[in-house]
């Protein structure tokens, strides 16, 4: 509850210590975990199999003569906290996606119906394919923007039966279209690798595609690229901070026993 | 292995996705033409989202109604949005409407018409506001918290908000009892973080059966007061308000597709292991 | 240099506002300029949707200028039908301050609008139903034993279930409060770390894919 009296004199809104405490503490080990990782500290990750996938995918395409198809899903945003950041991730991997299409020769084709992603959309299409030495491949044409979810998703629909695309990647944050585009890209035998850390949609995305990245997967799907040492970092100080939490979860399960309340009121600081 | 070598099993695992269409649409109508009515039960969730909407809400205390769900999700949310607007009439409460999705107008206009009777013995302005929509999703939500009219100088059609009787002393989620959102998809989320836990305000969902699973958490560690998920959410609530309607009758068709999956996946299951068997 | 430049803005504004929201959500004062800018916010929001919707209208324009194949006869599609609306609910507006009293603005959301949009969010029913039977095998306990919680679900979630057997809602509500709320619960906070981490590596001006750079060079 907001209490801004100022006879208490507490400056940290009653409530949200703890939350200030955990956040702070997050980004010391994110930083931490940074900074020694670029130090050259070895941060060892799993690779996933999704990310693993890409160029099997890819060259699946490239065997079959057909195109690769790429969306992020219309559920929010680049300014919605929720979607956006998986909307960026999404278009992070999309770069990858992208130079490696371009190193086999294979069509991408990228459906964006978000317009504020338009840009950075275009700029990293031509920034793969200017990577891979071939920026006269790229071309705006290959990103279809189309307004609206119903229109997107007809759009969609329709691309898959007319161009029947070998692989689709379908990574980003979605709402109801991951299942129609998921089932719709199966009808027609595509490989398929989805990805998203909306909860309402993972069920759908590991239904219908071959692959599928979730949750937090989605965000360090970079790094299982790259080796990024900053993305790297933060996988690092998210798994420590995810052992703390458990900690405090077994203390919380042992102190309901004891009837104690002494973490929750900790925890409502 | 061509169409005609697969045996009886392994074609019943690999039935023509077109024929289950078929089935299932044939399937769906028969309850619109002759409903088929069992007895609902109420769940947990939505219990509570009608006894928390009874307990809390006062005659003249002010609550908001948030829609984020399009015509498209009409035939899922629409009946609890229209149940809990007529509960919050009965209760005296007044409401504030407003909402994130653009076609929040043609919601509106739906709601209006289907709770025709009761917005009937109500005022415009007096015991009900219609603000209209507003674009920017959490960052709105948030100021809405701290200031409404920084967000609606006016109501949707152009009345300043302080020549709007029940408006005159409402601008902060502090003024506001509770807030009932219909979403589609993450809009009770900016609820939940920006006037929820900040403010302590009580919010409840009412959402497609798609988010059930997501905001389940929520309502069972008590942030969220209470949730009706889906149709059966709808009906339920119709059924506690004594008002069967829409949602009532579509339980039938929810009778027909559920049953219709589970035997398809009968179907697949015996399929897929009597040929496993064979291949064996 | 001048890209540089642009990017190291891009940085400082990030830096600037998302300190600038912290402060106002964790210590007690007020905080006017972070209210300030999120009202601004809001009108930036506003005001894109008509910059969105003149972009949209020029790359249409140029689709039809250059004959785009496949593509122009609906782009001239587009043009009228975003000229019929918007004129209809202008004067619809100017007139009686509610674009919805214009019968034609009406008559395009309440008929073709509505009855699309239904189709569409209802042609789910169909892909869930043939994603069901083609996902949900027993091929392993696992998928065993996702096919029975699944199966009882179903079964909650319609009444005929309880009619069926009397112990089918309460297996079924046991499987989701206690089977898939710890999973959402384990799903939401690791994606809140994803999320964070996110964020700060963004706010840090490393997150390359935040700024278009290109993950995996």
């Amino acid at each position: 509850m907001v209490k801004k009296e100022e006879e208490n004199m507490a400056i940290i809104v009653e409530g949200r210590g703890m939350a200030l405490v955990i956040l702070l503490l997050s980004y010391i080990l994110f930083y931490v975990f940074m900074y020694l990782g670029r130090k050259g500290r070895e941060i060892p990750v799993r690779t996933l199999p999704p990310m693993a996938a890409i160029p099997e995918g890819i060259g699946r395409a490239a065997e079959m003569g057909r195109p690769v198809m790429f969306t992020p899903g219309i559920a929010g945003d680049l300014n919605d906290p929720t979607q956006g950041p998986q909307v960026l991730a999404a278009i992070s991997i999309l770069g990858y996606i992208a130079r490696e299409c371009a190193k086999t020769g294979v069509k991408l084709d990228v459906f964006m119906p978000i317009p504020t992603a338009l840009p950075l959309t275009e700029e990293t299409l031509r920034t793969a394919y200017m990577a891979e030495g071939k920026p006269e491949e790229f071309s705006p044409d290959m990103i279809h923007f189309i307004a609206g979810q119903s229109p997107y998703l007809t759009a969609v629909l329709g691309y898959f039966q007319r161009e029947r695309p070998a692989t689709n990647f379908l990574i980003g944050g979605f709402y109801y279209e991951s299942v129609v585009m998921g089932e719709g890209g199966n009808t027609i035998g595509a490989f398929q690798i989805g990805g998203t850390a909306n909860t309402h949609q993972m069920p759908f995305l590991v239904a219908t595609c071959d692959y599928v990245l979730l949750a937090e997967e989605l965000y360090a799907a970079g790094a299982s690229i790259s080796k990024d040492p900053d993305i790297l970092g933060c996988l690092r100080g998210e798994d420590v901070m995810k052992l703390i939490l458990i900690a405090l979860m077994i203390i919380g399960f042992l102190l309901g026993f004891a009837r104690s309340p002494a973490l929750i009121n900790v925890l409502r600081w | 292995m061509s169409e005609e070598e697969l045996t009886f099993w392994e074609k019943l695992a690999r039935i023509d996705r077109r024929v289950f269409y078929w089935i299932l649409f044939i399937g769906l109508m028969i309850p619109f033409i002759r409903p088929i009515m069992f007895p609902i039960s109420i769940s947990p969730s939505t219990r509570d989202l009608y006894e928390g909407i009874k307990e809390m809400v006062e005659p003249g205390d002010v609550v908001v109604m948030n829609i984020a769900f399009g015509v498209s999700a009409w035939p899922e949310c629409m009946p609890a949005f229209v149940s809990c607007a007529k509960l919050f009439i009965r209760e005296g409460a007044k409401i504030i409407i407003w909402g994130s999705y653009y076609d929040v107008d043609l919601t509106y206009e739906e709601l209006l018409r289907r709770a025709k009777e009761d917005f009937a013995k109500l005022k415009y302005g007096e015991d009900y506001v219609y603000l209209g929509y507003y674009p920017n999703m959490e960052a709105s939500v948030a100021q809405l918290g701290s200031s409404i009219r920084s967000i609606f100088s006016t109501d949707k059609y152009g009345t300043p908000l302080d020549e709007l009787p029940m408006m005159k002393n409402v601008d902060k989620a502090t003024d506001i009892k509770l807030v009932v959102s219909g979403d589609t998809g993450d809009c009770c989320d900016y609820y939940i973080r920006q006037w929820r836990i900040p403010y302590g305000v009580p919010v409840a969902e009412i959402g497609i059966a798609m988010l059930g699973s997501s905001y389940m958490p929520f309502y069972k560690s008590g942030v969220l007061f209470g949730m009706s998920v889906g149709v059966r959410g709808g009906a339920e609530l119709e059924k506690l308000i004594g008002e069967p309607g829409e949602a009532t009758i579509r339980m039938g068709a929810i009778n027909i597709s559920h049953i219709l999956v589970i035997i398809a996946v009968v179907l697949a299951n015996i399929g897929y292991f009597a040929s496993r068997g064979k291949r064996r | 240099m001048a890209e540089v430049l642009r990017r190291e803005v891009v940085y400082l504004i990030t830096a600037i506002i998302t300190i600038l929201m912290f402060i106002e959500f964790f210590f007690i004062g007020t905080w006017n300029v972070a209210e300030e800018l999120r009202t601004w916010a809001t009108i930036i929001a506003n005001i894109s949707i008509a910059l969105g919707a003149v972009r949209l209208l020029s790359e249409h324009a140029k689709n039809i200028q250059r004959r785009r194949a496949g593509v122009w006869p609906f782009s001239i599609w587009l043009w009228i039908i975003f000229l019929v609306t918007l004129l209809s609910g202008l004067a619809g507006y100017v007139i009686k301050q509610d674009a919805m009293t214009n019968p034609l603005y009406n008559w395009l959301f309440t008929w073709p609008y509505t009855s699309l949009g239904q189709t569409l969010y209802a042609i789910t029913g169909f892909y869930i139903f043939s994603a069901a039977y083609r996902a949900f095998r027993a091929r392993n306990i696992d998928a065993a034993l996702l096919l029975i919680a699944g199966c009882f679900v179903i079964l909650t979630n319609a009444p005929i279930g309880g009619v069926i057997w009397s112990g089918i809602p309460v297996i079924g509500r046991w499987f989701l409060d206690y089977g898939q709320v710890p999973g959402m619960r384990c799903f939401l906070i690791v994606a809140a770390f994803g999320m964070l981490a996110y964020g700060f590596r963004a706010l840090l001006g490393r997150e390359r894919g935040f700024y278009g750079e290109v993950a995996g060079e």
